[in-house]
This record gives structure tokens, C-alpha cells and sequence, in this order.
């Protein structure tokens, strides 16, 4: 469960201190997908970042699974990630010097994972990429560069996945097909999964959609596709979202 | 593996590009400690193996005066108790060689003659040319061998006669090689080799002749110390006593400071490479911060991500020390014999300890110049994968940087202490690296400043050149400290070996004084003086010279009883050249007290009567200000000289202060008031001559004199100073090749630094040629930014050379400075072609890569 108390983040700016995210308190149950949409600007990465612990909230609390990482000293917050949290971007951020293959095994070699490698070949396979391990990030379509990193963000089974515009930098065919990878995997390892996108075919996948503007949460709703997972797809759990001026 | 290990493996695999540059850094400086480490080594370990044929004995034992029958009886019973097994006496000395009347080419030759007893030398051998075994039997009645370069310049060959002190002498043999260290290491001419009795039989050991005599033996190794030590306490204080073992103790002394400084210049240039090393790895930081950011997402801590880069650093050095190694052996076994052969040793073989000891230097100081900028990656923030701005946090250094760099430069100290061996010497050399290394930093910023506004030029390609030194990420100051720290250390030798031979020339030039005339006997001075006269402009200069020490002291300040008391002084030890006369030299001024103008007995001295000296006085003497200053004699002390055995008392009337580095008019500590003791004393006459600049006439007048006064000998100053030249040419050679390596390591710093930035070149020549730039443009645009660069680089280390000649030339040598700006012009002006070239070749694929798919992979 992801749950975020007062939460606000303001940064330095050359005309003063600049609010991007005004405190906002909700809560993303276990298992739940939710979208985070709005403009340029409107403090989407930034929720995104200090949900992931990737950025310290300027008040506020954020829970991960009752965990206040807001607390934690910056090498606990990285084993947090490595143990709880798999992050797509939008720029794949794959290491340049890594093959597909190695990309993968990373966050399991910094875990002390025992069978990685074979792991890593079943991740490959999931993500349709068998025969692509060996090949350089340079070497692969930005789809593929994005499916690697989707396999590389589920190395560590971790039930929650953060997804920043993670079809941002593709054509529309292969951003449907990551957005079916994605939702695939929510759906079958009950993940909770949070994406940031201004896609509303991505955003429509979603069970619930948080929609931000100006650092505030604007709205929330359920899409109309919610229910769409599929006859076997659990019930999506409740999302609460509050946020105040 | 670890997960470190393995991405440290995995991030080095793919960086080939950049490694190599590291590898050349690390390797150029490793390969320079190694080098010149072994070559120490190899010189200790051959001279300290042969110290024995150095000597030719287990002892020798040296008097500048004949043995007296007290010392013979001593030595010969000092011999018996200790068993000795064999001796043989030697005398050394100089004198003229002529060839037998209708032979050679007429040439008359200063030569140090080293007569020898049979059997010496009793360790080691002469080996002659004709591979002969040597034999003492070749010298036997009146036989000589000599070197073969001196037949060469005789016109001689063996069979011939050489005349020497009137005698003939037939060549029976050419000596190639001998080991034998007689005469301080420094000759006047070269050393022939004569029967001790054939010697005797000669004019050369007359009265007032400068000769070593010398006795030789094998002891058994046991009783050795014992014999040394009974014969240095019986003998004259004169007289001196050496055994092979203290030779090897100061050769090793001297060879161990030797390494030391010479590691000194190597870790000089490892440091040079270590500043590569930390420009590349501030780049590879720089490339690598997205990655790193990543890895944090991941889950990695900072420590490991830290480890992940120090552990492939590491790994770097460790390769480029071992390719470092790799480069020695190849660099050793080109290195010329010529540059090798005069420190006794025919080759240079890398040592396994210079080995060892250079992979740690070069692992060593790659830590310590890369830990800094790797240290910047802890600070670096995963969030920058979500915002780009938010980057490694400011630019402000925290509290662990500043505790990095403090650790960074102790242990830069430390690796410095321990190559030179010596805590002094380490901290001068980090210091002066510091400064120097700060001087070049401030002053290429200074100059890139003045260049600045050409930033304003209306020429395109200039305009675009100069904006190109301060691109972000440059490697402006890094390629300005690298080959302008080379181009400095090679002009300042240029310059300084400049100087010293300008100095010579200027020594011998015009109507100076360049043929001397030593051991004219009192009863030839006139005769030398008439076969000189037709020969010369000016007449011979005769200057009597007597030799004599100190004995004893009677003064207000000072009180030496006796030669003990004067040894345990320590002041006044050594041997004097005294001489006398009525006037002072145009070097000398009178400080205290008052210079005589009449011998003592004709009034005009410094009581104006000689009775007035006191009862035992002979006469008086001026002592110059040093004497006064640090030995504490005093105007109307006593001092008492023995020269060659007799005793002379002197008062002490006048201090001089006397210019000693004025070549013309030479200097002597004492100068004696003439009188009738003085007369009587043993002495000799020194004449100074300028024998002008025709070869064939200075020969015939040597020729002449050596015919008519056989014992005198004419030492060439013009010879003399090409020996000297030929020296400074060899140690100017010697050091050159450590400013090429320096300047070659800068250059390939440079390419390394065109390398590293030359992704960023790719992509501004790309979006250049969009906008329709030509090829030539960018290649101007190119050669313009390396050219200022290797302008400045230049004009830096010209400008370094032009003060440290000048520094050097005013403080330690003590002549006048020549600046030679044309020379240091044309080194500046060539190091901007260098790396105006280099930088041009080394960016070709920027001319020639098509644009789109530079964009494309952006």
C-alpha cells in the first residue's frame, strides 16, 4: 500500500521558492493500477519521485507499505527500491555499457539474488525478447529498449511498480503494446502499479485516475474501461485522494 | 563475483577508447619510474659487483708525496702481520707525449701516465684491442700501452715510439677498456700505461712534480679491516687509505641518491600521467552520472556504486602500470650504449624491483588522482532520471571532498617521501610540482582570458576556435599544464645548456689565458719564456705555486696547535696552492688590513719593517674572507705551513675578498709575501698563455717546450672545455630524453583529451555542416583552436625555460646570462605546430564523419 500524508515538495527558483506539489494526502491500495495525468508542469514526475523515494517531500509523510520513507538516509532508501519498487521511464534509462541481458540481472545482483540468471531469461522471455539478451540498448528499437526496462523494473518481483510516460517516447503501435505489458503484468503479479502519462489510452487501462494541475490534485475518477481487466481480473481496490490548497 | 566486481568488468568492456587513454597515462609515467629506476640498479649492481677492479686490490694506499723510509717500514711491517699476499707500487702523474722523431703526425698530447709493478692489477684486467691477454711482461723495458683513439690522434701505431719526459717508449699494446678509478674520475688526457721502474728512470718525478704514489695488495679478506685500520692510523695525514669495500659502500651511497633523484623525475611524470588520469575520469564521471543515477533507482548503494568505479580504476592502472613495464623493457633495450657507457655499464635491463615498484607508483597515484572526481558520484541523485535538473548536487565541494582531497594530497606527499627516499626531498619535489602545476593552471587561465576577446573576431573560424577552448567540459588547462610542463622542462635544459657553453666559448675567447703550463722548475722559467715568445701576442704569465697545508694556528680567536689540531678542526685540512707576489689581482680587494708592495727585508710591508713580524715569522700572508669568516683566522694570527715537509710561518696581514668564479685571474686562499723563506720553499711556476686559435701553431709550441723541458706540461684549456662540452652534451642528452618523455606524455595527454571530447566535436561539426559549414572550415576552425592552444602551451613553457635559465645562470652556476630567445621562440613556435598537427590528426573523423548519422545517434 502506498499511502502519501501531507505530502508537498518546493524547490529554489530564482524568483523565490517555487511550490511544484501543494501537500496532497491519498492512499493506493496493494494491487491497484492508477494513473497520474495532467499538463506539463502540473508536479506529475515529481509525485512519481518521492512516491519512488527518489526525491524528499519539503513536509509530509510517504508510506510504503507502512514504511515511512520520508525517514530513511539515502543507502536505505536505495535497498527500499531495490527490494519494493521497479521503475520504468520514459527514456528507458537503460546502462549503455549493458547487454539487454545484464540490464536485467543488475537489480538482482545488487539484491544477492541466487538464480538470476535464469530469472533474467525468463523476464527476457516474458517481454518477448528471448533472442535479444545479448544485444547493447544501442542495438534495440526503442520498444524493446522499453520492454527490457519493463523486465528490468519486475526483476525483483516488487509489488509496486512506478511507470513514468513510459510510452512518451514511442509510436503509438509500441506504446499499445508496453501499455499491454504493463497492464499484463498488473494483472497477473498483483503488483500495484503507478503510472504517470498524458496517454488517455494508457490512462483509461487504469483503475483509478488521479488528474493534477498546478501541483494540486484536480480531480479523480474511475475511467470508463475500468472494469475492462477481464472476468478473471480482481476487483480493483479503493483509491482515496485528497489534496488542499 | 560480486556485483561490484562484475560491473566494474561490464563498464570497463565497452569504454576501449577511453581506456586506452587512461592506459597511456598511467603506462607513459610507470614506463619513465621503471626505466630510470633500473638503470640505477643496473649501474649499482655491475659497479658494487666489480668494486674490486676498480681498485685493482683488496687495499690501496695513495700519498701525493714519495713514501718516506718511516712509512715504507710501517707499511711493509703492517703487510707482513697481515698476511698480505701480493703488492705492487704505482705511481700516477702527467706529463707531455711526443712521437720519435720522424713518426706520427707531429702532435704533442697531455696523458696521465698510471706506472704500474708487476702483477697489478691483481682483480679485473686491461683488455687489449688485439684480444691479446693482458701481461705486464708488455711494458718491460720501456714498454707503453695506450688507448686506441690516442694512436689515432698521434698518427701512431703499435710498434712506434712515443717519447716521454725524453725518453722513448715503444707502444706494445692498445688498451680498449680498463677498470681501474684512479684520479677522482677526471683526467687531463688520456691514461697510458708504463713500467714503475721505466718511470723512476725518467725526469718526471723530480722535485716539485704532481704525482700519486701509490701502493697496492691482496689480504686476506679476515685480517682487511685490521690492516686498514693499523695503516690509516700510522700514516701520514696526507696519505690515504681505501680498501674495495668502503669504494662499494660510497658507490652505493651515491648510486642510491642517484636513484632516488632519478625516480624523483619519474614520479614527476607519473604524477604528469596522474593528471590525466584525473581528467579522464572527471569526463568519465561526467558521462557516467546518468548511469549512475540509474544503478541508484536500481537499488544500489553509493558505496557500491563507488566501488563499482574504483574497483575498474584499479583495474586500469593496475593494466596500464603492467603495459607501463611492457614499454620500459622495449624503452630499455633501445636506449643508446653511448648515453649508458659512461656510468660503466654497457645496457639497461628492467629490474624486477624497479617493476614492482613502478605498477605500485602507477596504481598508487591513479588512486589518488581519480578518487577525487569519483568521489563527486555518491553526490550524485537518482531523481535526475525524472528531472534533469536536479544534477549532483551544486557545485560546492562538501566536507568529504575536502577531507578526499586533504587524504589525496598526503598521500601524494607520502608516495613522494618514499620515491626519494627522503622526507625533505619528497616534500620539495610535491611542492614544487604544486607550484609549478598552479603556475601553468593560473597563468593558462590568464592567458585564455587574454584571448578572449577573439571570441569578437569577424572571422568565423576563429571566432568559433577560441569559444571552442572554454566549451564546457574542455580540456583546455589540463592540455596546457601537460604539454607546456614538457615544453618547459625541454627549452630550460636547452637553455641552461645554452648558457654554460656560451660561458665557455666566452672563457676562451679574445686574449685569454688558454694553454697552461704546469711544473716549470724555478731554474726554467726563462727558458719556458723564450720558446714561448715567438708564438704568442703576449708574454707567458708565470705565477709561482707552492703546495702546502696547514699545520698549525696561533691566533686571537683561533688556537691549533699542531696537524691534529687543525684536522679535528676540519676547516683547514686540505691541500693549498700557495703562491706570492707584490701587487693584487683585478679579482681581488683588500677587506682589512693592508696588502704588501716590497718583499720582506726591503720595507713596504704591512709593519713597513720585516723584523717586525717576530721572532719565527718568515713572513706574512693575506688570507682570503672565507678563511676569515668560517675558519675564524684574524688579522695578526700565526699560521704555520708545511710545504712539501718544510715549514714556513706566516702572519696573517691582509683579508681579500676575491671573485672565485673570475676564470681569467683564478684565486688562491693564501698569498704569501715574498722573502727569502719563501724563496728557499719548494715550489714551482704555473704559466698561463693565449696560444691563439691556429691549431698548428698551438701544436708547435707544445711541441717545443715538451723538447726542450721534457717535465714541463702544457694542459690545453681549449681540449679541456671540449671534454666539458662533450659532458654537458652527454647529461644535456640524458635529461633532453626526460623532456621528450615529459613533452611526448603531454601529447599523448592531448590526444587522449581530444579524444575524450570528441563526441561532443562529432555533434557540433555535424550540426556545423547542417548549417553549411565545408570541411575546410572546420578543419581551420580545428587547427586554429589547437594551434592557440599549443601557442599558449608553448609561450608557457618558454616562458618558464627564459626564468629558470635565468635563475639557474645568476644562482648556481654564476655566469652571465644569455637569454636565446631564438631558440626558445622556435621550441615555443614548434610546440604549437606539435599539437596544432596532433590535434588536427587526431580529430580527423570530426572532418570526415557524414553529419546525419552523427544526429541520428543523438
Amino acid at each position: 500500500m502506498i499511502e502519501l500524508v501531507e505530502v508537498s515538495r518546493t524547490v529554489a527558483s530564482g524568483a523565490g521558492p517555487l511550490t511544484i506539489l501543494q501537500p496532497t494526502s491519498f492512499r493506493i491500495e496493494s494491487g491497484a493500477t492508477v494513473a497520474i495525468t495532467g499538463p506539463s508542469g502540473s508536479g506529475k514526475s515529481t509525485l512519481l519521485g518521492l512516491i519512488a523515494g527518489l526525491d524528499a517531500p519539503s513536509s509530509g509523510r510517504v508510506l510504503l507499505d507502512g514504511v515511512d520513507i520520508t525517514a530513511l538516509g539515502e543507502e536505505a532508501l536505495a535497498r527500499l527500491r531495490g527490494e519494493k519498487v521497479g521503475i520504468v521511464f520514459q527514456f528507458f534509462h537503460l546502462l549503455p555499457s549493458l547487454t539487454a541481458r545484464e540490464n536485467i540481472l543488475v537489480p538482482m545482483e545488487i539484491a544477492g539474488v541466487r538464480d538470476a540468471a535464469a530469472r533474467a531469461s525468463r523476464l527476457l522471455d516474458d517481454v518477448g525478447l528471448a533472442e535479444r539478451g545479448h544485444h547493447y540498448p544501442s542495438q534495440l528499437s526503442g520498444g524493446e529498449q522499453q520492454r527490457v526496462a519493463i523486465a528490468r523494473a519486475l526483476a525483483n518481483d516488487p509489488p509496486i511498480l512506478l511507470a513514468d510516460e513510459p510510452t512518451g517516447n514511442l509510436d503509438s503501435a509500441t506504446g499499445r503494446q508496453v501499455i499491454d505489458l504493463l497492464v499484463a503484468v498488473n494483472r497477473a503479479r498483483g503488483c500495484t502499479l503507478v503510472l504517470v502519462t498524458h496517454d488517455p489510452a494508457l490512462a483509461a487501462r487504469a483503475d483509478e485516475v488521479i488528474a493534477l494541475r498546478d501541483g494540486r490534485v484536480v480531480d479523480r475518477h474511475r475511467p470508463a474501461g475500468a472494469d475492462a481487466g477481464g472476468a478473471d481480473a480482481p476487483a480493483p481496490p479503493p483509491v482515496t485522494a485528497e489534496s488542499r490548497p | 563475483m560480486t556485483f561490484v566486481a562484475r560491473m566494474a568488468w561490464r563498464e570497463a568492456r565497452t569504454g576501449a577508447p577511453r581506456l586506452l587513454f587512461f592506459f597511456l597515462c598511467v603506462a607513459i609515467g610507470v614506463a619513465a619510474v621503471v626505466v630510470l629506476r633500473s638503470l640505477m640498479q643496473t649501474v649499482r649492481v655491475t659497479l658494487t659487483r666489480e668494486a674490486r677492479t676498480f681498485v685493482g686490490a683488496d687495499v690501496l694506499l695513495r700519498s701525493p708525496v714519495p713514501w718516506t723510509s718511516a712509512e715504507r717500514d710501517l707499511i711493509t711491517r703492517a703487510f707482513g702481520e697481515a698476511g698480505v699476499g701480493a703488492e705492487a707500487e704505482l705511481i700516477q702523474t702527467q706529463t707531455m707525449a711526443s712521437a720519435a722523431p720522424g713518426q706520427g703526425s707531429g702532435v704533442v698530447r697531455l696523458v696521465e701516465v698510471l706506472a704500474m709493478g708487476p702483477g697489478f692489477p691483481y682483480y679485473g684486467t686491461l683488455e687489449l684491442e688485439d684480444g691479446r691477454p693482458w701481461s705486464h711482461d708488455l711494458l718491460a723495458g720501456h714498454g707503453v700501452a695506450v688507448p686506441p683513439s690516442f694512436l689515432v690522434e698521434m698518427g701512431l701505431v703499435v710498434g712506434d715510439t712515443l717519447r716521454l719526459a725524453g725518453q722513448d717508449f715503444t707502444i706494445r699494446a692498445a688498451v680498449v677498456r680498463d677498470r681501474l678509478q684512479q684520479g677522482g674520475g677526471f683526467s687531463f688526457g688520456p691514461r697510458i700505461y708504463v713500467d714503475v721502474a721505466d718511470l723512476r728512470r725518467t725526469t718526471l718525478l723530480g722535485f716539485g712534480s704532481r704525482a700519486t704514489y701509490q701502493v697496492a695488495a691482496t689480504v686476506p679478506p679476515d685480517r682487511l679491516d685490521g690492516l686498514v685500520d693499523r695503516l690509516r692510523d700510522g700514516l701520514d695525514r696526507r696519505a690515504s687509505v681505501r680498501d674495495w669495500r668502503t669504494l662499494e659502500d660510497r658507490l652505493g651511497r651515491n648510486l642510491t641518491i642517484g636513484e632516488n633523484y632519478l625516480s624523483l623525475v619519474g614520479f614527476a611524470i607519473v604524477v604528469l600521467g596522474g593528471i590525466g588520469v584525473w581528467s579522464v575520469t572527471r569526463v568519465v564521471v561526467a558521462q557516467k552520472v546518468r548511469s549512475v543515477a540509474v544503478l541508484k533507482c536500481l537499488g544500489a548503494t553509493s558505496r557500491q556504486v563507488l566501488g563499482i568505479y574504483l574497483l575498474q580504476m584499479l583495474g586500469l592502472a593496475g593494466g596500464g602500470s603492467l603495459i607501463g613495464v611492457g614499454l620500459a623493457v622495449a624503452a630499455a633495450a633501445v636506449i643508446p650504449g653511448r648515453l649508458v657507457t659512461p656510468l660503466g655499464i654497457e645496457a639497461v635491463h628492467v629490474t624486477a624491483s624497479a617493476a614492482a615498484q613502478g605498477v605500485l607508483v602507477g596504481v598508487l597515484v591513479s588512486t589518488i588522482f581519480a578518487l577525487v572526481p569519483l568521489l563527486e558520484m555518491q553526490r550524485v541523485k537518482p531523481l535526475l532520471l525524472l528531472r534533469a535538473a536536479s544534477s549532483a548536487g551544486g557545485g560546492r565541494h562538501d566536507r568529504r571532498t575536502l577531507v578526499a582531497w586533504v587524504v589525496a594530497a598526503a598521500a601524494l606527499v607520502g608516495v613522494a617521501v618514499w620515491q626519494a627516499g627522503s622526507v625533505r626531498a619528497g616534500l620539495y619535489v610535491t611542492a614544487g610540482l604544486a607550484v609549478v602545476a598552479l603556475a601553468l593552471l593560473g597563468a593558462g587561465r590568464a592567458l585564455l582570458a587574454v584571448t578572449r576577446p577573439l571570441a569578437r573576431s569577424p572571422r568565423f573560424a576563429l571566432r568559433h576556435a577560441v569559444v571552442s577552448l572554454g566549451r564546457p567540459g574542455n580540456q583546455t588547462r589540463v592540455i596546457l599544464m601537460a604539454v607546456g610542463l614538457g615544453c618547459f622542462f625541454t627549452l630550460s635544459v636547452r637553455a641552461v645548456q645554452g648558457n654554460l657553453l656560451h660561458e665557455f666559448d666566452a672563457q676562451i675567447g679574445g686574449a685569454a689565458p688558454d694553454l697552461v703550463l704546469i711544473d716549470i722548475q724555478p731554474d726554467q722559467v726563462d727558458g719556458v719564456s723564450r720558446v714561448v715568445a715567438p708564438y704568442v701576442a703576449h708574454p707567458v704569465r708565470l705565477v709561482p705555486l707552492l703546495r702546502g697545508r696547514v699545520s698549525a694556528v696561533q691566533g686571537r680567536r683561533l688556537q691549533l696547535a699542531g696537524p691534529d689540531a687543525v684536522r679535528e678542526h676540519r676547516r683547514l685540512t686540505r691541500e693549498y696552492g700557495l703562491t706570492y707576489r707584490l701587487g693584487l689581482e683585478d679579482n681581488e680587494r683588500v677587506t682589512a688590513g693592508r696588502f704588501w708592495s716590497a718583499p720582506v727585508g726591503t720595507g713596504g710591508g704591512s709593519d713597513g719593517n720585516a723584523a717586525g713580524l717576530g721572532p719565527g715569522v718568515d713572513t706574512e700572508v693575506s688570507i682570503a674572507q672565507d678563511v676569515h669568516d668560517e675558519a675564524e683566522v684574524d688579522l695578526g694570527d700565526l699560521i704555520r705551513f708545511d710545504v712539501a715537509g718544510q715549514p714556513l710561518t706566516a702572519r696573517v696581514t691582509s683579508i681579500r675578498d676575491v671573485a672565485w668564479d673570475d676564470a681569467q685571474n683564478g684565486g688562491f686562499v693564501f698569498v704569501l709575501r715574498p722573502s727569502p723563506a719563501v724563496d728557499r720553499a719548494p715550489q714551482s711556476f704555473v704559466g698561463f698563455v693565449a696560444g691563439g686559435t691556429d691549431a698548428s701553431a698551438r701544436g708547435a709550441l707544445q711541441r717545443d717546450l715538451v723538447r726542450t723541458y721534457p717535465n714541463v706540461s702544457v694542459i690545453d684549456v681549449r681540449e679541456v672545455l671540449q671534454s666539458v662540452r662533450d659532458v654537458v652534451a652527454n647529461v644535456t642528452l640524458g635529461v633532453t630524453i626526460v623532456g621528450a618523455v615529459t613533452l611526448a606524455g603531454g601529447v599523448l595527454i592531448l590526444v587522449g583529451a581530444v579524444a575524450m571530447t570528441k563526441f561532443q566535436r562529432l555533434y557540433e561539426a555535424a550540426i556545423y555542416r547542417t548549417l553549411g559549414a565545408s570541411t575546410r572550415l572546420i578543419a581551420t576552425l580545428v587547427a586554429i583552436e589547437y594551434g592557440l592552444l599549443g601557442g599558449l602551451a608553448g609561450l608557457l613553457g618558454a616562458a618558464g625555460a627564459f626564468g629558470l635559465s635565468w635563475a639557474l645562470a645568476r644562482y648556481l652556476f654564476h655566469i652571465t646570462w644569455a637569454p636565446g630567445p631564438g631558440a626558445l621562440a622556435a621550441g615555443a613556435g614548434l610546440t604549437a605546430l606539435v599539437v596544432c598537427v596532433v590535434g588536427v590528426l587526431a580529430s580527423v573523423d570530426v572532418l570526415i564523419r557524414k553529419p546525419l548519422s552523427t544526429l541520428r545517434s543523438e
